[in-house]
């Protein structure tokens, strides 16, 4: 629970602001014509189809939403279908299988005028070879685009797989939770569905899971494969925790996960809405429904 | 979108019919203008006149599956000897491709 919280903007935004001053990484400047600061920015491997079906969430906004998190940089592999050298750029053409995305690099002028430039004896992509390339989602003239730091040849043909697979490994983190969270839970002796529902790699163990201890006393139920990471933690939390039949209250779930209540409350709203937990005392006391 | 190339073996050909598929196998037969290909089994495969492959190398075609389940070759790319390329992964892959398809292709061609 601790690493996927390490990696949301909450946490991270907070702690810039109790520095105090000075540079703020990430600070929440999300207004449009805002300058936007590297502090925050992640590189994360993904499929050509993640690109060209990325939310914008304003034609402004410099990042892109993939998994409903924000994606800034980004790397992949793919097959050069076709190279163009523009004035100030070279457009490659790029074809995963997944799907098709231009990739403009700048031309370093420098290592242009000069022949004996160190750049000039890195090899070079060229049309049907497969390359790697490092860049930003663009949206110009609703058109998407890589404007991409680096792009270079792929000289294992291994690497393709490679990152096809961490793509996707990168994509169920996001979807489903990380595999560390997952393991600690099964850890605990409280086999849930949490743990069953994501495993990716071993298919079907999801069941195995299932019969595991269950600490209150009461039936777990997987819950359904498109809960939020929120939700998965309410309901881990809530299941974990010594309780009496009231549950447990909002602040409590937050305290204990470490989560923000803000987040403990979409969470348990969602949870309400699957039918998993029902409210006892109050509003914001939790507890799990049994059937 | 028919951008989009999944990447299959031998096994997914029937679903796959009449659609552009991806794949990487291992050259065992070359016949003229046909050949054989292992991929999770042996597929058939109609070449065009650019495809240079060699037997025992690692292949990567794209191409059309037909009625009978042969796949006609638009282009194909050497992948070196068979050796050099782990084929526990592409299986991976190809198992992700279906497994996880949101970020692979979308079912409607």
């Amino acid at each position: 629970m601790d690493y996927s919280n390490n990696y949301s903007t909450t946490s991270y935004g907070a702690q810039g602001g109790a520095a105090g001053g000075g540079f703020m990484p990430g600070s929440q400047s999300d207004s449009p014509g805002a300058k936007r600061t590297y502090g925050k920015d992640t590189l994360r491997p993904v499929t050509i189809k993640q690109l060209v079906d990325a939310h914008h969430p304003h034609p402004d906004a410099e990042y892109f939403m993939i998994d409903n998190s924000e994606a800034t940089q980004v790397t992949f592999v793919g097959q050069i279908r076709n190279i163009s050298t523009q004035t100030t750029n070279v457009t490659y053409k790029l074809d995963d299988g997944t799907g098709i995305i231009e990739v403009k690099v700048w031309i370093d002028a420098e290592a242009f005028a000069d022949p004996a430039h160190p750049g000039n004896e890195r090899p070079k992509p060229v049309e049907q070879g497969y390359a790697r390339c490092w860049g930003r989602l663009k949206a110009f003239n609703n058109k998407r685009h890589v404007g991409a730091n680096v792009i270079r040849p792929i000289q294992d043909f291994n690497e393709i797989q490679y990152h096809l697979l961490e793509a996707t490994a990168v994509h169920l983190h996001f979807t489903r939770g990380s595999p560390e969270t997952l393991q600690q839970n099964s850890k605990g002796g409280a086999a849930n569905g949490v743990g069953g529902q994501a495993n990716g790699h071993a298919g079907g163990a999801g069941a195995a899971g299932y019969d595991g201890g269950n600490d209150g006393g009461s039936g777990v139920r997987p819950l359904p494969a498109g809960a939020s990471r929120a939700a998965r933690q309410v309901y881990a939390t809530i299941k974990d925790s010594p309780q009496t039949h009231e549950g447990l209250h909002m602040q409590d779930i937050a305290t204990r996960s470490g989560m923000d209540v803000g987040e403990v409350y979409k969470g348990g709203d969602e949870l309400q809405s699957l039918g998993m937990i029902y409210t006892t005392v109050d509003d914001q006391t939790w507890a799990i429904l049994d059937v | 979108m028919t951008e989009a190339t999944p990447r299959i073996t031998a096994p997914y050909l029937e679903q796959f019919s009449h659609a552009t598929v991806r794949i990487l196998g291992k050259v065992r037969q070359l016949r003229g203008e046909q050949a054989t290909i292992d991929a999770g089994g042996n597929i058939q495969v109609h070449l065009n006149r650019d495809a240079h492959l060699q037997l025992n190398h690692a292949v990567e075609i794209i191409g059309k599956v037909q009625n009978d389940l042969s796949v006609k070759v638009m282009a194909s790319t050497d992948m070196g000897p068979e050796a050099s390329i782990d084929f526990n992964a592409v299986d991976a892959v190809v198992d992700a491709t279906h497994r996880y398809r949101e970020i692979f292709y979308d079912k409607e061609q």
